[in-house]
């Protein structure tokens, strides 16, 4: 099928258009696509495509917001990439980025993402220190909640872990008694989640 | 040691190999993109140092290696075979590699990221390849902190990485589904699912030897079981698809199946000059053939080890000298023909 613009060049781009309603299909050529007045889409078609400019379209400033400067000059202080050197390469260059640049990008993460809350794995320290800040939060309320409680707030997977942590140090206590007692939890544990 | 993909697999499954990459970042140090040359040689001598004993966890034998001393012949032979991604061919910054002598299990050290874990299992077995780098994720993170946050979760450079830095693939081999008018549209639907389906080999839109890798496409918001079973499910979906339309073709026409099957084995067996794509082509027909039970193997075999063979940068790397580019065809006919298993 020819371009329907300029009729010359084969059409690649099919574009479809929805207005109140009212759909309108377009086969258009890379070149005439290019020329399509569809913001920051139009790099798309430009040249090679490519993941990066597919995400500096989704994730790009739209020109009205460029000129109001909203964004424009947010610099992360770690390690001073830009909110443009993001745009550009669709990559941060330090963890403090997401901080930095997070609550601007919220919302494009989360049409990148379908979410913008972790719900996976952590890492073991982290949650140590989960387990560590409760234990004391409840001993200064003189709360007598038990190491249990906090225990049952942690995924199955994360109560595991745990559990091993426990078995390695009591094995190194030569606490046999201890690290059977862990080993059968530790098992019991592994045998409901399958 | 054999490498994974000459050992011989599950020989009646389309599904050729399952993978499970995860990534991670040292909250110590800013992501490889912003890191000084200084910086790199630091956190990749440092890594090493640290990890040294990550084979430890599985009891695998993992060697380490610093990637920016090696030729790029061999960083080209490493993409080839999976071991590494493209970014880390192009990289000359200090990078290093652990991997398993049998290459299933790898570790990258400042690609993108600055940790790359990545376990390999041949067939449709995600939730082992899962269990193998999670374990080594556990090992690294008690010898570094990550760099994580309770809201986005593990850190990665790239934004469609973060979360849980999970990407969990599945090769397989669809040369009649992807023939099908409606793949396009296959391929389509499944994006709604939350997966993504593309050629392996090829260049631009052509495919060579029909093989797909189906993964996910987003990391975050899911967990990493929840991840597992929906590529686990999408892979096992297209197999099932392509065996039914496979059995099909076999009751209806089949004469021309076993044809094919053995004008490409006959190709591949007496050729003296073969193309990258040619090669690919006939191999994934006597792949199909070995799938469907038309060509018996004397001995159980891996026809995807030929296909790994059969490219360029692995070629040139067993070679003894530099390769034209007919050279190059001749030495691909010559290592199909004497590695081509025999038939009965």
């Amino acid at each position: 099928m020819l371009c329907e613009q300029c009729r010359k060049r084969e059409a690649t781009v099919k574009y479809v258009e929805v207005v109140n309603g009212v759909k309108t299909e377009h086969n258009l050529c890379g070149h005439c696509a290019a020329r399509l007045d569809i913001g920051p889409f139009s790099a798309m078609f430009e040249g090679e495509f490519s993941l990066a400019s597919l995400l500096s379209g989704l994730l790009g400033i739209q020109d009205t917001e460029k000129k109001d400067g909203k964004l424009a000059g947010v610099v992360c202080p770690s390690c001073g990439t830009t909110y443009e050197d993001f745009v550009e390469g669709s990559r941060f260059g330090c963890a403090d980025c997401y901080s930095v640049f997070g609550p601007l990008l919220g919302e494009n993460i989360r049409h990148l993402q379908g979410s913008e809350k972790h719900v996976g794995k952590r890492p073991g320290n982290i949650v140590r220190a989960q387990i560590q800040r409760e234990e004391q939060a409840s001993v200064g309320d003189g709360n007598d909640t038990q190491n249990g409680d906090i225990i049952r707030s942690l995924t199955k997977e994360e109560q595991i872990r745990l559990l091993q942590t426990r078995l390695k140090d009591a094995l190194r206590r030569e606490d046999y008694k201890e690290a059977a007692a862990l080993r059968d939890e530790i098992r019991s544990q592994k045998e409901e989640t399958e | 040691m054999a490498k994974w993909y000459d050992v011989p697999g599950n020989m009646d499954s389309n599904v050729v190999y399952s993978r499970i990459r995860l990534v991670r970042n040292w909250a110590d140090y800013p992501f490889p993109g912003k890191m000084t040359r200084e910086q790199s040689l630091e956190l990749t001598g440092q890594l090493c140092e640290r990890i040294k004993d990550v084979g430890s966890v599985e009891g695998l034998k993992i060697r380490y290696g610093n990637l920016h001393q090696i030729t790029d012949l061999e960083k080209r032979a490493l993409l080839e075979r999976r071991v590494i991604n493209r970014s880390l061919v192009k990289k000359s910054d200090p990078a290093g590699l652990f991997l398993s002598d049998d290459e299933r299990v790898s570790i990258a050290i400042n690609g993108d990221d600055h940790i790359r874990i990545q376990a390999i299992e041949k067939g449709l077995n995600l939730s082992e390849c899962y269990r193998i780098a999670n374990a080594a994720d556990d090992y690294i993170s008690e010898q570094i902190e990550y760099s994580f946050d309770e809201k986005y979760g593990y850190l990665t450079a790239f934004p469609t990485n973060v979360g849980t830095g999970l990407r969990a693939s599945v090769i397989v081999h669809l040369p009649m589904l992807s023939r099908k008018k409606n793949f396009n549209s296959l391929v389509a639907d499944m994006g709604r699912f939350g997966t993504i389906i593309r050629g392996v080999f090829g260049e631009g839109s052509e495919n060579y030897g029909s093989l797909y890798q189906v993964s996910n496409q987003k990391t975050l918001g899911q967990t990493e079981k929840d991840i597992v079973d929906l590529v686990y499910k999408a892979a096992a979906e297209l197999d099932a698809q392509e065996r039914r339309l496979r059995k099909e073709a076999l009751k209806q026409r089949p004469v021309a199946c076993a044809d094919e099957c053995y004008k490409s084995y006959g190709v591949l067996k007496y050729a003296r000059r073969l193309t990258g794509k040619d090669s690919m082509e006939f191999l994934s027909q006597i792949m199909a053939g070995v799938t469907d039970g038309i060509l018996v193997t004397d001995e159980p075999c891996s026809i995807y080890s030929l296909v790994i063979g059969s490219q360029p940068a692995n070629l040139l790397g067993r070679a003894e000298r530099p390769l034209s580019k007919e050279e190059l065809e001749v030495a691909r006919a010559d290592f199909l023909r004497e590695k081509l298993p025999e038939i009965h």
